[in-house]
């Protein structure tokens, strides 16, 4: 019996020595790489035949949420990159956007952050808030030459407490989309250009027999009413972002949120917008939608999904002030406060902003921020009624507090088309709950 | 001599645990001890010396939030609702299984296949068939059977959205709550049912005082790992409401979590949420199992 447990002693102790061996191996090996890799690196940099200052290689991490498309192209910016900035190299990470914030997080919280990252225009007042972006002005040469040539809108969306966090690397807005098959089937020609107009047309091309709709939003997020709501004059909060009060519970506000609860009372705008019904980008191919709102990316989307259908732009319909607006949406560039090579990475985001770097990406649909670029024949024909709506295009509040002003608003919306509250008292309750979050 | 032969079983005992002890401590105990700490602070992720200590504020904001309390409420009826269904169809069908049927190996993996399947996938699945204006149900309740006047919305209202996903755990969990009660039954002695029989029992008499006695630890069992996997509900609520939609009325426990602390990056409160459903969870699991010691008994 006695020597029996003794065998399990010394059998269970071989299992933990082996165990703890194993463990360490993996730790050994790249250890003893990297020293070699380090002796090696000075006697190659010393048989190079120019005198050129020694440059320590960098390795920078880039995250992004790109597609398919653009990722590849992508890879051909960065080539060219390389190319101009011998002993740099990016290494791109893709991201679903889905999982992005969490990754980005994750990343941030254990300090393993990458160098730089696109990230969505309504995030980087955000995290430069939790202070994980690093500020530009000041700090990255030439700063200022590069953002005088981008739009406005998109810049603004990189400023946070009177500094800059981020460089506007794509912009997009939405404008009309009609289906010109369902428009020339009712006798109509041309997309509507007033809100009274859309009104009209929106329920003259409602069928309820055929369950076909006028117009159609994607849900209920600002993002999906809020081009007709600017258009309409509508405003969120004041210029200095302090309060919503009278903004957006003011006339025009209401006034925009007012015809949109009037088309769904009516059946023009298709009751998909609450949630599971048929996707917008579908139901405008197939003509159950004859308009909807969106951006250039239905370009190519369409191209995959349904290449026989022919996408037709408009601007959005001007509002009682003869006025049209929209939202403007995209990227920004961003550099982590917390990596190590702060001037490589500084380098990668200003290259991603030069006009050689803008008209690539420009090729699969992502639109230059720089004003130089309006009109430039690499540009695709269908970029001009984006870029003319972005002349006027407002972007959403630059606040780290937006992910709840977007629900606030997203819930006043969704009491008043289910008849809980009028458009006035929804927008009231939405106007408390902004102010709140503004500190009020 | 006897507490000496215990000491040395110990020591073995001990080395093979401890790799696992280990990494126990390392990726359970240490993260839960972290996010509590978490949970009494207004958390800053980037820089957690900057971290505001607010007590128990966090957890007074949780039980006063008319969300959150939605949210319990939400996550108990589909707790209830999903645990009676199914230890009930589960029983019938592993009583079924259970009889020497043809086919019994093709049903028996029939009733199991959805088990398997991804909770994402059939997720997906059954919100293409609930959709409201181009879905199957509708068309069938609509269209081919008349009950309806016109297409429901099933998503866009706060209650009929719940029935999707209630529909969906069931038809998912049936199988595995079967397979379990199958094992229970396969251990009950043949014997009893031959004496019983023998005294003039029907089937009824033999599952009311032989099956469902003598199921006693099985259902204990399945009414725990049930009540847990209810109450910890995530991936169909998250994908079938995006995470609460309409108006926050419809999240669970665990996407309001999910959405407080990566949505909003509000990491005190979604650690306050978390603890407080862990500690509903333990209690919760505490009451089960005296109340079931005594039918298990």
């Amino acid at each position: 019996m006695k020597s029996n447990r003794i065998a399990i002693l010394i059998f269970s102790l071989i299992i933990i020595t082996a165990t703890i061996l194993a463990a360490c191996a993996p730790a050994a090996t790249p250890t003893e790489s990297a020293t070699v890799a380090v002796t090696e690196a000075p006697v190659v940099a010393t048989e190079a035949p120019t005198e050129a200052p020694v440059v320590e290689p960098v390795t920078l991490q880039y995250w992004h949420t790109h597609s398919d498309a653009e990722a590849a192209q992508l890879d051909q910016v960065i080539a060219a990159f390389e190319a101009a900035n011998p002993g740099v190299t990016v290494e791109s990470t893709r991201y679903a956007y889905s999982d992005y914030k969490t990754a980005l997080l994750t990343a941030i919280s254990s300090g393993a952050v990458p160098d730089a990252a696109r990230l969505d225009i309504a995030w980087v007042s955000e995290f430069a808030d939790q202070g994980a972006l690093s500020q530009l002005d000041g700090n990255l040469p030439n700063f200022e030459a590069i953002i005088a040539d981008t739009f406005p809108g998109p810049l603004s969306t990189n400023v946070w407490q009177d500094h800059y966090y981020g460089m506007p690397l794509d912009t997009n807005t939405q404008v009309l989309l009609w289906n010109k098959s369902v428009f020339e089937a009712a006798g109509l020609t041309a997309a509507p250009t007033t809100m009274e107009e859309f009104a009209a047309v929106a329920c003259q091309l409602t069928d309820a027999a055929k369950k076909t709709y006028g117009y159609a939003e994607g849900g209920t997020y600002f993002w999906a009413p809020a081009p007709v709501f600017y258009a309409m004059g509508g405003k969120v909060t004041d210029e200095k972002i302090t309060t919503a009060t009278g903004y957006v519970n003011g006339a025009d506000s209401v006034a925009a949120f007012t015809m949109l609860k009037d088309l769904y009372d009516q059946g023009c705008l298709s009751p998909n917008l609450l949630g599971g019904g048929i996707a917008t980008d579908a139901g405008h191919a197939e003509g159950t939608y004859a308009m909807i709102i969106d951006g250039p990316w239905m370009v190519d989307i369409y191209k995959g999904n349904y290449p026989d259908f022919e996408v037709n732009f408009a601007p959005v319909p001007t509002g009682p002030q003869g006025t049209t607006s929209s939202v403007v949406g995209g990227e920004d560039v961003v550099v982590l406060a917390d990596s190590q090579n702060q001037e490589a990475a500084m380098k990668w985001s200003a290259y991603l902003l030069s006009p050689d770097a803008q008209k690539m990406m420009a090729a699969v649909g992502q639109m230059p921020t720089l004003a130089s670029l309006v009109g430039d024949s690499a540009m695709p024909a269908y970029f001009a009624v984006f870029q003319e709506q972005l002349k006027t295009a407002q972007a959403r509040v630059p606040h780290p507090k937006w992910s709840d002003m977007d629900n606030a608003i997203n819930n006043a919306y969704q009491r008043m088309l289910k008849g809980d509250q009028t458009p006035q008292e929804a927008l009231d309750q939405a106007a408390t709950e902004i102010d709140a979050l503004l500190g009020k | 001599m006897r507490n000496k032969s215990r000491h040395s079983d110990i020591i073995p005992a001990l080395i093979f645990l401890l790799p696992g002890l280990i990494l126990f401590a390392l990726f359970f105990l240490g993260p839960m001890a972290y996010s509590l700490r978490i949970s009494f602070f207004e958390w800053k992720i980037v820089h957690p010396e900057r971290s505001i200590f607010v007590g128990f504020e966090n957890y007074q904001r949780a039980l006063s939030d008319p969300i959150f309390q939605r949210a319990v409420l939400n996550t108990l009826a589909y707790t209830v609702i999903t645990v009676v269904v199914k230890m009930i169809l589960g029983l019938s069908v592993a009583l079924l299984l259970n009889q020497q049927l043809p086919g019994r190996t093709f049903f028996r993996v029939a009733y199991y296949l959805p088990v398997i399947t991804s909770w994402v996938i059939v997720s997906l699945l059954f919100e293409y068939m609930f959709n409201g204006q181009a879905g199957l149900v509708n068309y069938v309740l609509k269209d081919f059977l008349h009950l309806i006047p016109k297409d429901i919305l099933w998503f866009a209202d706060e209650y009929l959205t719940l029935v999707p996903i209630i529909l969906l755990d069931i038809w998912k969990g049936i199988g595995w709550a079967a397979i379990i009660f199958l094992a229970g039954l396969q251990s009950i002695p043949a014997e009893l049912y031959e004496a019983a029989r023998v005294d003039g029992a029907d089937s009824i008499t033999q599952l009311r005082y032989i099956t469902w006695p003598l199921l006693g630890p099985t259902t204990v069992f399945l009414v725990v790992v049930l009540v847990i996997g209810g109450l910890n509900a995530y991936v169909p609520f998250q994908l079938m409401t995006n995470g609460g939609d309409p108006l926050d009325l419809t999240h669970s426990v665990l996407t309001l979590m999910y959405e407080a602390t990566f949505g909003r990056l509000d990491f005190g409160y979604g650690a306050a949420i978390s603890y407080l459903l862990t500690g509903f969870v333990f209690f919760i699991s505490l009451i089960e199992l005296r109340l079931m010691r005594q039918r298990a008994d």
